[in-house]
């Protein structure tokens, strides 16, 4: 059938992970479950990536969370979930229900919340976890673990010994060489890496009343389609030292952004910030590239991924 | 006793979005910056207090209005120029085709009591579209709207505050109406006032809040606000389980 055709497999030492489609949720983005069911053809869902999820539920920040700015966005939303427990009891019955195929992400600010969180999805039979080390928000100390080459090993390795599923590590691009912490992900037995997460942006607004100046201004991730050309870069430099699989999210809104980032070494793609400006791109985006395979008699997604990987230039 | 005559939540059970292809019928400029845009398209049902989120060409974040009317699949916003996504919306012409999600956010609850509608600037939108609903229940209803100056006015409520604030008002008209019920669109020193007021009276309050939104359907948490449910400090997100809270669930700054 046409949508058995963009069946994508991520394949790791050790293990792999079967999508429906290249095409996942990022997380942030998405929800927890079934939130976009209105404007997609569920089909075409290659995944949710989940919320980021804490062992404790966590209010977020207050004040002012999100900034547009030309071809993108700023948040500091801060981490803002329902936590682990609520999580199992109220999300994933949805997910399973819907069926749903879905990577639940975590974040922690020590080494004991990741284990514990690790525990708790072999536990409950997760299929795949993606591992936020990266998120800028948190003063915690998060964005530590995914500084350090040697600190981000260790983290790995410690889930890696309490989970069993399909290990994909988050990684920032709020750094001065990835290339050794990309490593660090696959040494410690990670099976995927994902990148990028958000860039460090401020945003400011003035406003002028004829008398004095008052201004907006929101200091957090910067996302969206201005990021892709980031994206692109770190996707290869990634690709260049590892052979497990990556997927890439960074600005994609179209068919060809996801072409690109194939061409730049990714095995599946996320879309995020587009999803809130177009809530169907992943539909979109999914039947295009089908109807490409069709139009252009590639056998399948993994043809038509082989043959973009030839192109040299 | 008041008798919730149609609970939203019953009404928005099961009810679905979707990303409609709207027709621009007309646009015409109602006031200094204001334009009024009237969309054609096959939504079926919209409330008042609900919202519509426009895509703009070139830009992230969809632009959110509260419906000011529905009639015969034709919905009616009011739109203040603000920056580059309503500059976009204002140079639209008849027949141009937009984008827009609907209908989003929950609606105005309609009590049987004397409603009193307080509306401030371009906050007048989705209290004429309650005022309709409340001459349609046969609810008793006044609606005060204020605004700066004389070329700013919108019409279409019982009484004008020009200059001043609207809030003024609001403690008469409260008494001479036998008021039992206060709903409300505006700026946040308005909504803020208007919920003391109604605290004071020891009525109830309806305000319609205001965010920046990003998805516009509760998924990112972008636009969230402080609100107090059954005694514990929660974040609500204005696009969905708002635009409209109770006043005296709102924790205000």
């Amino acid at each position: 059938m046409g949508i058995e055709k963009l069946k994508t497999v991520l394949k790791s030492h050790n293990r792999s992970l079967v999508l429906k489609t290249p095409i996942l949720g990022a997380s942030g983005t998405y929800g927890y479950n079934n939130e976009f069911e209105d404007f997609i053809n569920l089909e075409y869902l290659g995944g949710v990536v989940t919320k980021g999820i804490t062992l404790e539920k966590r209010l977020g920040n207050k004040g002012d969370r999100i900034f547009e700015v030309t071809s993108g966005m700023i948040n500091r939303i801060g981490l803002e979930n329902v936590g682990i427990e609520r999580f199992i009891k109220e999300k994933l019955p949805v997910l399973k229900e819907k069926k749903i195929d879905f990577i639940l992400n975590i974040a922690g600010s020590s080494f004991e919340d990741y284990e514990k969180l690790a525990k708790i999805v072999n536990d409950n039979n997760i299929k795949a976890i993606e591992v936020n080390v990266s998120c800028p928000n948190v003063n915690s100390g998060c964005l530590e673990f995914g500084k350090n080459p040697k600190t981000l090993e260790e983290l790995v390795f410690k889930i890696r010994k309490n989970y069993d599923g399909f290990l994909i590590v988050k990684l920032s691009p709020n750094v001065s060489d990835i290339k050794p912490l990309a490593l660090a992900v696959q040494n410690a037995g990670a099976d995927c890496i994902s990148a990028i997460n958000t860039l460090h942006g401020l945003g400011i607004k003035l406003n002028y009343n004829g008398e004095v100046f008052t201004k907006k201004s929101v200091q957090g991730g910067l996302s969206g389609r201005c990021i892709k050309p980031v994206a692109l870069y770190y996707v290869s430099q990634i690709k260049s030292v590892v052979d497990i699989p990556v997927i890439a999210l960074g600005g994609i809104s179209k068919i060809d952004d996801v072409f690109e980032f194939i061409s730049a070494g990714a095995d599946a793609v996320q879309t995020g910030t587009e999803n809130f400006t177009n809530p169907s791109v992943i539909s979109d985006i999914a039947a295009d590239i089908e109807e490409f395979i069709n139009k252009n008699n590639f056998k399948d997604f993994e043809d038509l991924k082989s043959k973009i990987r030839l192109a040299r230039g | 006793m008041s008798i919730a005559l149609q609970p939203s939540f019953l009404l928005q059970k099961g009810k679905k979005l979707k990303n409609y292809k709207g027709k621009i019928q007309n646009i015409t400029e109602k006031a200094k910056n204001v334009y009024e845009i009237k969309i054609a398209s096959s939504l079926e049902n919209v409330r008042a207090g609900q919202f519509i989120s426009i895509l703009c060409p070139n830009h992230t974040f969809r632009r959110p209005f509260s419906v000011a009317d529905f009639e015969n699949n034709v919905i009616t916003i009011l739109m203040k120029l603000q920056g580059d996504g309503t500059k976009y919306l204002s140079s639209l012409k008849a027949d141009d085709e937009i984008e827009f999600i609907a209908p989003l956010g929950n609606s105005f609850e309609i009590l049987n009591k004397n409603c009193l509608l307080v509306g401030a600037g371009i906050g007048i939108a989705p209290m004429l579209f309650l005022k309709k609903e409340l001459n349609k229940n046969n609810i008793k209803n006044y609606l005060i709207t204020g605004f700066k100056e004389q070329n700013e006015v919108i019409s279409g409520s019982d009484e004008i505050k020009l200059g001043g604030s609207v809030l003024e008002r609001l403690d008469d008209i409260i008494k001479e109406k036998n008021i039992g019920v206060i709903y409300s669109c505006g700026p946040y020193p308005v909504l803020k006032g208007v919920s003391e007021t109604a605290k004071k009276h020891n009525i109830m309050s309806f305000v319609a809040m205001e965010r920046v939104m990003a998805c516009s359907i509760g998924v990112c948490r972008g636009c969230t606000i402080e609100i107090l449910k059954d005694g514990n400090i929660e974040r609500a997100s204005v696009c969905k389980d708002g635009a409209i809270f109770r006043g005296d669930e709102v924790i205000w700054e």
